[in-house]
């Protein structure tokens, strides 16, 4: 009973850091999948594609907050007889994308490292 | 469809009206988007059944809107641990005084006793509603000022030596919280024992002693609450301990010389023993003085060391005061 606790207390812990760790992540994959002009669905899609999941619950209102903050663009068109509302990249959104990967390559390099000294 | 809809109008529902049309537009059309694919990936047109599923898959609408939401909170993170401390101190320092005064207020006026518990609960309300709205009003307006951001290191309070064990505080909290309901409940009287086989009255000198010695546990008590939420010995604390141990003591010696028994009656037991008892107890008491006032004066020089220790920590520690 203790042991199941335990488990089920490590469980939550693990998924709240998991979670802690995509969320960064998957503003630099959105900002990066969006220097191609798309809309929800596709951008969802290709995510996905590329082994990065997100519910439509997290992607649109993360899409609004960096609409929000000037570093997407969006308009609505009609594609395929429905009107649909397409995102991409802002000229601010382009240098904040790079300093981002420049700044996660930064991380990414030390953690390899510290990860080899062990 | 008409499922679809129905969601769209209950996640609209929790959403804010300005940016209710242009979020339901692209939700709707990022539903009939994952439909097409669906019913693709079927060779169908999708049933109720199908569109069901897809829907719960996508959370209650509540949920979903919510999601839209900038985070919101009364009082934030940056506000919220002092807040937590100065609700602490309002109930130290405001709400137990009351506790102390009603509880008083019901001992000796009985018709007081129903109202007493009313007069709490407004106190307890009205605490936490001032504090409350105060602290939502400083992160609304005052937070973005960054007077959290000037400070200066030099004014960080000293380190904390003297630590006091916070399990010696809540033993002598509920130690003095019983021994103050028992001496107002049981020795508020000078008629210290009532009963046909046995009667004991004391002096006048005990009213004195009985309201001084009932105002002492309170400011211990205050001390002991005090020492509980701030675990460590400053020096005004101190001071107060010693201006209690020595007061009390002196007290208790004051009583002892006061012939402080006045009348003894025992059933069938001729009134000139019993008094000859009395006279008896109150020459010892008054014989035990001295002692009294070595065991006050040992436990007064154990404070003044504790003070000499705060203010000077090169003081070298005694193992027994340093659990004091």
């Amino acid at each position: 009973m203790k042991n199941s606790t335990k488990t089920e207390e490590n469980g939550a812990i693990y998924e709240n850091l998991r979670l802690e760790l995509r969320r960064g992540c998957l503003i630099v994959a959105v900002l990066a999948q969006l220097k191609t002009e798309r809309y929800g669905y596709t951008l969802r899609k290709a995510l996905a594609d590329d082994g990065l999941e997100i519910d439509e619950s997290t992607l649109y209102p993360l899409l609004r907050r960096l609409e929000t903050q000037g570093l997407l663009v969006s308009e609505w068109r009609e594609e395929e007889k429905r009107n649909k509302r397409f995102y991409k990249l802002s000229p601010d959104g382009k240098r904040i994308l790079k300093q981002l990967l420049e700044e996660w390559r930064g991380i990414n390099a030390s953690l390899e490292q510290i990860l080899h000294e062990e | 469809m008409e499922l679809i809809e129905r969601y769209l109008q209950a996640v609209g529902f929790w959403l804010p009206a300005r940016q209710k049309q242009d979020i339901l537009a692209e939700l709707s059309e990022d539903i009939r988007s994952q439909i097409d694919d669906k019913e693709s990936e079927l060779g169908r047109t999708v049933t109720d059944t199908d569109v069901e599923e897809v829907l719960k898959q996508r959370g209650s609408p509540v949920m979903v809107a919510n999601r839209y939401q900038p985070q919101r909170s009364l009082i934030g993170p940056v506000l919220y641990p002092i807040y937590r401390l100065v609700l602490k101190m309002a109930f130290l320092f405001y709400f137990l005084p009351w506790v102390v005064i009603l509880t008083c207020l019901s001992v000796f006026m009985p018709s007081y006793r129903v109202h007493a518990f009313d007069s709490l609960w407004m106190v307890i309300f009205n605490i936490f509603t001032f504090v409350t709205l105060t602290f939502a009003l400083l992160e609304k307006y005052s937070l973005k000022s960054g007077f959290l951001e000037k400070w200066n290191p030099r004014k960080l309070p000293p380190l904390r030596a003297n630590r006091i064990k916070r399990s010696s505080s809540i033993t002598e909290i509920v130690a003095l919280v019983i021994a103050s309901a028992w001496w107002l409940i049981f020795m508020s009287s000078p008629v210290i024992i009532n009963r046909p086989e046995l009667r004991i009255v004391l002096a006048p000198a005990w009213s004195t002693y009985f309201w001084s010695v009932f105002i002492l546990m309170l400011v211990t008590c205050a001390v002991s609450v005090a020492n509980l939420f701030r675990p460590y010995w400053t020096v005004f604390r101190a001071y107060v301990r010693l201006l209690t141990d020595c007061v009390g003591w002196g007290l208790f010696a004051w009583l002892c010389k006061m012939d402080i028994i006045a009348e003894i009656t025992v059933r069938n037991v001729p009134a000139e023993h019993t008094m000859r008892i009395a006279g008896y107890i109150n020459l010892w008491m008054g014989r035990s003085v001295p002692i009294i006032i070595a065991m006050g004066a040992l436990i007064a020089l154990f404070d003044v060391y504790r003070i000499v220790r705060i203010k000077n920590p090169d003081v070298p520690v005694l193992g027994v005061l340093t659990r004091c």
